[in-house]
């Protein structure tokens, strides 16, 4: 039973650390929350789920699209609702994504219903007893896709040449430009590898609860944003331990102590990691 | 229609309260409350029970609920005032899904049913239950409320809380003791809010924790930046033409949230002061100097 709770706790909180990362990279280079970032999540799954329901399109196929899908939409809503407001105070883009969130929730409520969404091809996933607890291969799948996308961000960031130039943006914006960095376009490419992760986990997530919905975003998004902030934003590592312990308390907290407030228990840590610890468990670059 | 209109003046009454409240907190103090619907909920519950359990005459039982939104909001001021701009973001929004959940969960609220039966004011045995009178009700709270509100902001008390809001730091240095300002104003704020919520709970007489969730502190951040920052005439603007133009445009309804959002987005790139800020009270001073 423990394990067991532990396991889904796990495989909820890979997701949830697939999209802090998103969280943590932008806020890393520009020092501003993306609250659109569930809508985006949202956005990804239905791409995917719609082209999956035409029948035509394979599963990997369909999941390329719905991750393009979803970067497209981070850097369309960056050059809309954030360039124009660089420079502001902090509150004012914050406000301005809190707007650009309803906008698209209402939108994919106008374009695809309130009705929830199955996710339209059933794999057959069998259960597998490890250590005697029983473990869905479709929970290992999930953790497996998550981690490996981690895995891949974080190789990027050290290894690659445009990964290298978006760490100096985050560092010194102005350095970084007089190097010959194009920021504008690290920032297009950060919103574009952020929203295209928050996409997968959306994926990842409609497959799990077998459900796509416009509202689907919106909690998740939050627990999200809670955990980036636990890990320190514009931590990476953070964000991902950040988003796995976020996972598993839920769990476990539903589980032993209530099942009504499991929805409150990430902010109820996330309150009390603030009030202790307000630069995060491991420190993050804001402060 | 004319009940309509009533019904309508009543609810850009309480409205105006809300959007008023929390203008002191974003406008004023520069800090951040996504969490303001909590505070409405909180009096409204409290200013139900008192009246459903103890039979506390209406006055009585708003009082209460100011009292009870006004704890919450020194509770939850005390321990953030460290915190700044997207952490009280995150702070105020987990507080305001806390508190839906709350009521949601709790036995004494009713759960998602909600509490119904709320008894309607009545003075010397004057009943205020139709809906011309209970206005006479809500605009005497409205005036209130603006004349406090307005005898605050053009105080030494409001330039300290622009200070504040203009440059921290400064502030401090020219005396003003910051936290004590930030914690009466987040206090101040969510009691008013309870007593909007006292209010519609008195005026509805049936509540559940459906108004009181995300959607409601969003709408309310709407009404304050369509109405300008820092302008409580604004809000009063930003409260009415919001709440009457989901009604003017009842067809589109169903586009009223993509409205919102657009509204929103919008109105910070191409007018950030609001429709109705001023020049010294713009958003200008949230330019960053550098």
């Amino acid at each position: 039973m423990f394990l067991q709770q532990l396991l889904n706790g796990l495989t909820t909180g890979s997701v949830y650390a697939l999209i802090a990362l998103g969280y943590t990279m932008i806020y890393g280079i520009l020092g501003l929350i993306n609250f659109a970032q569930g809508e985006i999540y949202m956005f990804g799954a239905f791409v995917t789920v719609l082209l999956l329901a035409t029948g035509q399109v394979n599963f990997v196929l369909a999941f390329i699209a719905g991750m393009g899908a979803a970067g497209v939409l981070g850097v369309v809503l960056e050059r809309v609702a954030f360039r124009p407001l660089r420079g502001f105070h902090p509150l004012v883009p914050l406000i301005s994504a809190i707007g650009a969130s309803i906008f698209l929730q209402s939108l994919a409520l106008l374009l695809f219903g309130p009705n929830d969404r199955p996710f339209p091809i059933q794999f057959t996933f069998s259960s597998v007893d490890v250590a005697g607890v029983p473990v869905s291969t479709l929970q290992m799948a999930i953790l497996a896709a998550a981690l490996g996308f981690m895995g891949l961000l974080v190789v990027f960031v050290r290894y690659t040449r445009y990964g290298k130039a978006i760490v100096a943006c985050a560092l010194d914006r102005d350095t970084a430009r007089l190097m010959g960095i194009n920021v504008d376009r690290m920032v297009a490419l950060t919103f574009f590898i952020g929203s295209a992760l928050s996409g997968a986990a959306g994926i990842l997530m409609a497959c799990y609860y077998n459900a796509t919905y416009p509202r689907m975003g919106l909690l998740p998004g939050l627990k999200a944003f809670s955990a980036a902030i636990l890990g320190g934003v514009g931590n990476i590592p953070g964000a991902i331990l950040g988003g796995l312990f976020l996972g598993m308390a839920e769990s476990l907290g539903a589980a032993y102590i209530s099942s009504g407030y499991k929805d409150a228990i990430a902010f109820a840590i996330l309150i009390l990691v603030l009030l202790i610890r307000p630069q995060g468990i491991l420190r993050g670059r804001g402060e | 229609m004319t009940a309509y209109l009533l019904h309508l003046a009543i609810l850009a009454g309480i409205y105006i309260i809300l959007t008023v409240s929390l203008n002191l907190i974003i406008g004023y103090a520069g800090q951040v409350s996504l969490g303001h619907a909590a505070f409405y909920g909180i009096g409204a519950y409290a200013s139900a029970l008192v009246a459903l359990h103890w039979h506390f005459p209406f006055p009585l039982a708003a009082l209460s609920a100011m009292l009870a939104a006004g704890v919450c909001g020194m509770a939850l001021g005390l321990p953030t005032l460290r915190l700044k701009e997207d952490y009280l973001a995150i702070v105020t929004l987990g507080f305001g899904v806390i508190m839906d959940l709350v009521f949601l969960n709790l036995e004494i609220t009713g759960g998602p049913d909600g509490l119904a039966g709320i008894p309607s004011p009545a003075l010397f045995g004057l009943s205020f239950r139709p809906t011309g009178r209970y206005l006479i009700i809500v605009a005497v709270a409205v005036i209130l409320v603006l004349l406090v509100t307005w005898r605050l902001v053009e105080s030494y008390h409001g330039r300290a809380l622009r200070a504040i809001r203009d440059h921290e730091i400064t502030a401090q240095v020219m005396g003003i003791n910051t936290p004590a300002y930030k914690v009466v104003i987040f206090t101040l704020a969510a009691a008013l809010a309870g007593l909007a919520g006292s209010l519609y709970a008195h005026y509805i007489t049936f509540i559940n924790p459906e108004s009181f969730g995300l959607h409601t502190s969003i709408l309310i951040l709407a009404m304050v930046v369509l109405g300008g920052m820092g302008s409580i005439v604004g809000s009063v603007a930003g409260a009415v033409i919001l709440t009457a133009l989901p009604e003017l445009l009842r067809e589109f309804r169903s586009y009223q949230d993509l409205v919102y959002g657009a509204l929103l987005v919008g109105l910070l790139i191409l007018r950030p002061e609001g429709l109705l800020g001023k020049g010294k009270l713009s958003l200008k001073f949230l330019q960053r100097e550098s």
